[in-house]
């Protein structure tokens, strides 16, 4: 006992004492901090600098339909833009191509940002069309669209005969929020729809990750030992049993220690968010994090040490089995194809949690470390599923230690050639 | 100290392709060297690995310190240096040999006080520079084998397995190495080494052990071994090359069975029924320009060759040893 905690100390104390290992522990909560804040940084740049409503409006509507889409574009809310510099043209048919020509010659020279076009059937049918720098912007031309929609609202009711005053008092709406809710097998889940997608597979691309990098950490460890020829030394003092157990549960702390490390790192970071976003400026939309219950988050932890202990056994064994960096990147891609496939599948089942495939995918041990906290986190998963999913990780976890270990034993002090599939299947008799 | 230190019993190894060890059987004497002789691929390091529990044999009995090798208790009273040395080379030389203490039971604060002593004996620590705080790779070669040394010996083992200790070695290190296996001997250590230099064999050990092939050629104590084979050997120095001549004479075989010839130096091997002193006559008829004409035992070396013979030390393979 004594020499396996020898083994997991060194294999822990030298990866954390690495600069790689403090870097990424920095710097990920960070980058991720980064990344949250950034779209909104640059959404609220625009907002102020890049006005949609700078733009000329080509009325060949034959009613005042120009001014009420200005007054509408102008609306209110957040979405209220500054009216000033719209321009309006009120003409006929049959000026409207010189003039759509004129109007993109002044958007080539950035005097206006773009022209709309209202036609003159407008009002019977939806005859209208845009161009401008922001031509393929979709929220732009969404509140361009909602802007026209409203403003031919108000005219055909001021043409029924409706009172102009009251009509654009009626009509102007201000930005709707719709409160969005989930609603699960046990009822009201709470609000957050979209966090929620972005903490699920954030979740899953973590676990993705740590698993593979801490996999592939196996994977050197067991080569470096393989190649400075120091397991001699070390399977001289202890079992190769030992030796790799201490490897897998060393490494494997050091990815716990990333993941609390990284916890605590993205709270500080949710923190201190508003401050931040206070001193750049920014009125923040304000964002719940899902709350995590202890017990999920026990259970989020269960899931990532079995999965990097399924993976990290047959990283061992192909690290056992290979004598140079070239041949591990070819022997260890049955294994990596396992990961890869699981990352594949975090989208389909990311937007459809409830799918047969999904099930399945969540309960096949090779894929449930990464996709049932995915599901967990999204939806409410029968217990029955949970545990059968732990279960066939728990079977699969050990026949991957069987097989590595007897990989390990065999392969570790054999230099040399790359074994065959046949002899490998030998040793897994023999030993 | 009439227990052996370490007794093999008809152990066998089979590999896939080949049979690395068959039916060997060894004892070694407790406190003495023992030298383990063998052209490459003679079984040397299969047997030294299997004495380890590194590797299990197919069958046999291998008794180490008067207990079961597999014994874990036991393999912590044996050092050992393997022939391909390597250590963690990112890591600080300290931090490395406290793991290999520690892998042999050594607490962390005994394994410090031991390192310190150890660095300092092996000049690898003095008031210029702490090589103990360096990493490993920033180490040169020979430095690198004498931390290495220092790991096998740390834990103060009762027996030291050394598997080619002299490879590599230059003659400063490889002096400071005999020192210190005549040092282990001395305070009542049994070494044993590997090698296929006979002169180190000949120098350091009381007993030896040939193999070949994973057979056991002749093992005993070295004295015995060469007066077995001293009846029938003359050594022979010459002052400047030989005649026609005498090389007629020397390759005469109704008068010498075998020759080893070593330019001016010869040892040659009496045919049977021949006489060595009408040898030494005809040679001074012949007008050969002798400074030495001995009777002597035979050198490990000739006996290594006429034992094992020239094929067998062709015929070696690295790797399995």
């Amino acid at each position: 006992m004594a020499r396996l905690w020898a083994v997991i100390k060194r294999e822990y104390l030298e990866r954390v004492r690495t600069k790689w290992f403090i870097f990424s522990t920095v710097f990920t909560p960070l980058l991720f901090g980064g990344l949250t804040l950034l779209p909104i940084w640059l959404a609220s740049k625009s907002m102020d600098s890049e006005n949609i409503a700078h733009i000329v409006i080509l009325d060949a509507s034959g009613s005042e339909l120009g001014k009420r889409v200005q007054l509408a574009l102008g609306g209110g809310g957040i979405q209220s833009s500054d009216t000033t510099s719209t321009q309006i043209i009120v003409l006929d048919t049959a000026q409207l191509a010189a003039a759509e020509l004129a109007a993109t010659q002044a958007v080539v020279k950035k005097e206006t940002r773009g022209y709309l076009v209202l036609g003159p059937h407008i009002l019977d049918a939806t005859e209208t069309r845009y161009a401008g720098r922001n031509g393929s912007s979709l929220p732009d031309i969404e509140r361009i669209r909602s802007a026209v929609r409203q403003g031919v609202l108000a005219t055909r009711l001021e043409r029924a005969g409706m009172d102009a005053q009251r009509v654009t008092s009626l009509t102007s709406v201000r930005g709707v929020d719709i409160d969005a809710e989930q609603i699960g097998d046990r009822g009201r889940e709470g609000k957050g729809g979209l966090v929620k997608y972005i903490f699920a597979f954030s979740l899953a691309f973590l676990l993705y990750m740590s698993i593979f990098i801490y996999g592939q950490n196996v994977l050197r460890g067991v080569l470096e030992e393989k190649q400075t020829r120091v397991a001699e030394v070390v399977v001289a003092s202890v079992s190769t049993d030992t030796l790799l157990a201490g490897k897998v549960l060393g490494v494997g702390a050091v990815g716990i220690t990333q993941q609390i490390l990284w916890v605590i790192g993205s709270l500080v970071i949710m923190k201190i968010r508003e401050p931040v976003m206070h001193a750049l400026k920014i009125s923040s939309p304000s964002i719940t994090l899902p709350s995590i219950a202890p017990g999920v988050l026990a259970l989020l932890l269960l899931f990532f040490v079995l999965g990097f202990m399924l993976y990290s056994a047959l990283f061992a064994a192909v690290g056992a089995m290979v004598n140079s960096d070239q041949e591990a990147q070819q022997a260890q891609q049955p294994v990596t194809l396992l990961l890869v496939a699981t990352a594949i599948l975090i989208q389909p089942v990311l937007l459809n949690p409830g799918t047969k495939l999904a099930k399945i995918a969540a309960i096949f041990p090779f894929s449930a470390p990464i996709l049932m906290p995915l599901r967990l986190s999204l939806i409410s998963v029968p217990w029955t599923e949970v545990v059968a999913s732990l279960l066939s990780m728990v079977v699969m976890i050990a026949i991957s230690i069987w097989i590595a270990s007897r990989i390990y034993r065999t392969g570790l002090l054999m230099y040399g050639k790359r074994p065959s599939f046949g002899e490998v299947a030998r040793w897994l008799r023999r030993s | 100290m009439t227990e052996p230190a370490i007794e093999i019993r008809n152990v066998a190894k089979r590999y896939d392709a080949h049979v690395a060890v068959r039916d060997l059987s060894l004892v070694i004497p407790r406190g003495s060297v023992y030298g383990l002789l063998g052209p490459n691929g003679a079984g040397k390091t299969t047997t030294i690995r299997m004495i380890l529990d590194i590797i299990e044999p197919d069958s046999g009995t291998i008794t180490v310190l008067g207990s079961a090798h597999r014994d874990r208790a036991i393999q912590d009273r044996v050092g050992y240096l393997p022939e391909e040395r390597g250590l963690y080379r990112k890591m600080q030389v300290r931090r490395v040999l406290r793991f290999l203490g520690e892998l042999k039971g050594l607490t962390g604060r005994e394994a410090d006080t031991r390192i310190t002593s150890w660095l300092e004996r092996l000049d690898l620590r003095n008031a210029d520079k702490d090589w103990g705080l360096a990493k490993v790779d920033e180490l040169s070669r020979g430095m690198q084998q004498k931390v290495q040394f220092i790991g096998a010996l740390l834990h103060d083992p009762d027996l030291v397995i050394l598997d080619e200790p002299f490879s590599g070695l230059d003659p400063v290190n490889a002096q400071a190495l005999k020192d210190t296996i005549v040092d282990l001997k001395r305070r009542g250590k049994t070494v044993i080494f590997s090698t296929h230099i006979m002169e180190n064999a000949e120098r350091l050990c009381d007993s030896v052990c040939i193999i070949a092939k994973g057979e056991k050629v002749l093992d005993g104590a070295v004295s015995d071994v060469r007066s077995a084979h001293g009846e029938r050997t003359v050594a022979l120095a010459l002052d400047g090359d030989a005649s026609a001549a005498v090389k007629a004479i020397l390759a005469d075989t109704s008068v010498i069975s075998e020759a080893d010839d070593s330019n001016r130096f010869y040892e040659l091997e009496l045919a049977p029924g021949a006489d060595a002193s009408a040898l030494l006559r005809r040679l001074v008829e012949a007008g050969a320009p002798i400074r030495r004409f001995e009777r002597v035992q035979p050198s490990l070396h000739s006996i290594f060759l006429e034992k094992v013979g020239a094929t067998g030390v062709e015929a070696g393979m690295s790797g399995h040893g």
